[in-house]
């Protein structure tokens, strides 16, 4: 008698999956009960949340398809924001282009130097040098981005800059040029900077991946006779691929969200010669109050961060041991 | 002859030729050089920001890289009178936001790890998808939004967005940590009474000390650097942080170079104290927890 009120109680539960237990259906509602309190524990994460990350991303997916100027009524255009975007617009088709390289040169960087100083330092002998070493690669990671930023600004100015002071040093007077001022350089000023391309935590993830390999394999690869440059290629750099994995996907969405670097160094000049679509965004939205038309090249961004993650992680198999 | 002058001591003098001629054989000495000339390049733009720090005009146009005498030291004084006004405006909205951050982002990261309350796995995931979402899509809203809630220009603009956001990844790394503290002493516990308060605050929290320290420092290096969302959230000059600080006195100062450095140095200065405390924290953190995906 009493199983079968049970049973009339939950009916659709019991339809759905006939296997399950009564306890466990009648426990989902009981569940939710005696958990409450951890529902109460969540709550401020996900008032905060909802206000100012959910609200904003779908708000800026959604206006993505308006034209949308402050002070006037959205206007819903469908596709009518990416039309002009790809066909007509071409600042942004320029700005593609050259997000393109620097990305690229920002992952080819970051695959080589840093690893190749988490490489040295795994290697030293003496566990001393060792950690003073990874201490004083993170150091220059705390000087903040501005700083760092406006003296690269610095060291391309075209009267007082280091670049040019060095050039003359050398007797190459006749390359002096204000290299962020020039259309000619600017966007390869921007994508340069930065030597010796070896970022403090990027050089330390690398390394924690490199003291993961386990000592019998490293043991077992000197009995074997690999040593060197070759175990680097065959056993090294198998073994890290989450890292480099990591590091890759960092990469590319640094490369792509990189723009306020442009925005401090050039803005986007001299003209639109370094351009790039973050900062043709920034514009569009800021100086010419057109937020429509800047919430498309947002969803733009957004899309190809998206599929490019999604692709680097598909594509590269991480295999642990 | 030399057997006579070892015997003294002959096993200890064999060890050090021993381990001296090791490490020259295992190639230390070439990768010291090249770390060494690594680490020189990634130094030289503070090396000369130091240098020229102390400069007056002249100096400067004189000779630009080299250290000159006399010092100018009252360089730092007239860059203080601007910038430590920035660097307060930084220090309240990094050390509020770190605080709400890393309490609000244990808790949850708690809940998710210990309870297996229905649901669970729909609300991590709905955490973890904001991980994909870029600064470039929410900017815009995000700044309407404050600006129909009339925050522009307070000090709430940056913390209230600050916490949200950085909740995100510390959940992540948190939730992670949590479920592989070793279940059995909450058993323990909670057989001794303790409640659900009380095993989070005197057992969690103190296990997790580690890590909870590595996400509160990303999290202030995240806002002490970030740019874009001051720069658009705050026209006052009695609120600007220090990115758009220095920003704006380096177009104020554009060929009075010393002072401007100066005010690079002092900029820096903050962070290199919170690294100075915690780069034990910081490097082993980032060492050893295994971070790849």
């Amino acid at each position: 008698m009493t199983t079968d009120e049970m049973r009339a109680t939950a009916p659709n539960a019991t339809q759905v999956n006939p296997t399950i237990p009564e306890e466990r259906v009648s426990g989902l509602w009981e569940r939710v009960y005696r958990y409450r309190f951890v529902y109460v524990m969540l709550v401020p994460t996900f008032v905060l949340l909802f206000t100012f990350n959910y609200y904003p991303a779908f708000m800026g997916l959604y206006r993505a398809f308006f034209k949308w100027d402050i002070g006037l009524q959205p206007e819903f255009l469908g596709l009518g924001n990416f039309q002009k975007l790809f066909l007509e617009d071409d600042v942004f088709l320029k700005s593609l282009r050259h997000v393109s390289i620097l990305t690229s040169w920002r992952v080819i960087s970051a695959v080589t130097f840093p690893f190749i100083v988490a490489e040295l330092i795994f290697n030293l002998r003496n566990h001393i040098h060792k950690y003073t070493y990874r201490v004083l690669i993170i150091l220059p990671a705390v000087v903040p981005g501005i700083v760092n930023l406006l003296l690269w600004q610095f060291i391309y100015d075209g009267t007082h800059g280091l670049l040019n002071a060095f050039l003359e040093g050398i007797g190459l007077e006749n390359l002096q040029q204000p290299w962020l001022g020039s259309p000619k350089t600017s966007l390869y000023a921007v994508t340069f900077m930065g030597f010796p391309w070896v970022g403090g935590v990027t050089v330390l993830i690398y390394l924690a991946g490199l003291q993961g390999i386990s000592d019998e394999i490293i043991d077992s690869s000197l009995v074997d006779g690999c040593s060197g440059l070759r175990r680097i290629f065959a056993i090294d750099i198998p073994l890290i691929l989450g890292q480099f994995k990591l590091i890759i996907v960092l990469a590319v969405i640094g490369g792509l969200q990189g723009w306020v670097a442009i925005f401090v160094m050039t803005a986007g000049g001299p003209g639109t010669a370094s351009m790039v679509p973050g900062l043709w965004m920034y514009n569009n939205a800021f100086l010419w109050n057109k937020m429509g038309y800047a919430s498309a090249i947002g969803m733009f961004l957004f899309l190809l961060i998206l599929s490019l993650t999604i692709l680097n992680i598909k594509f590269m198999k991480t295999s642990d041991v | 002859m030399a057997v006579i002058e070892g015997q003294s001591r002959p096993i200890q003098r064999l060890q050090l030729a021993d381990s001296w001629r090791r490490a020259w054989r295992s190639g230390d000495w070439w990768r010291q050089l090249v770390l060494l000339a690594f680490l020189f390049f990634m130094f030289l733009p503070f090396i000369i920001t130091f240098i020229i720090s102390f400069k007056d005009i002249p100096q400067f146009d004189h000779a630009p890289f080299r250290v000159t005498f006399p010092l100018h030291p009252v360089n730092y004084v007239d860059a203080w009178r601007i910038v430590s006004r920035y660097i307060y405006n930084s220090l309240i909205a990094s050390s509020a936001s770190v605080i709400g951050m890393v309490i609000l982002a244990a808790i949850a990261a708690w809940a998710f790890a210990r309870y297996p309350f229905p649901g669970r796995e729909i609300f991590f995931f709905g955490v973890l998808a904001l991980l994909m979402v870029p600064g470039e899509l929410t900017l815009i809203p995000a700044f309407l939004l404050v600006k129909t809630l009339g925050l522009l220009n307070t000090r709430w603009v940056l913390i209230a967005p600050y916490i949200a956001g950085g909740q995100v990844f510390a959940i992540f790394i948190l939730r992670q940590f949590f479920e592989a503290l070793p279940g059995e002493m909450f058993e323990a516990a909670r057989i001794d009474g303790a409640n659900e308060w009380q095993v989070f605050r005197h057992i969690g929290i103190p296990l997790s000390q580690s890590i909870l320290g590595v996400v509160a420092i990303m999290h202030v290096l995240s806002t002490w650097n970030d740019i874009i969302w001051p720069l658009v959230t705050l026209s006052s000059d009695k609120l600007m942080t220090l990115t758009i600080g220095l920003y704006a006195f380096r177009t104020a100062y554009y060929t009075i170079w010393g002072p401007l450095m100066a005010g690079y140095v002092i900029a820096s200065i903050p962070l290199i104290i919170l690294f100075a405390f915690t780069s034990r924290l910081f490097v082993e953190g980032l060492s050893s927890g295994a971070i790849k995906m």
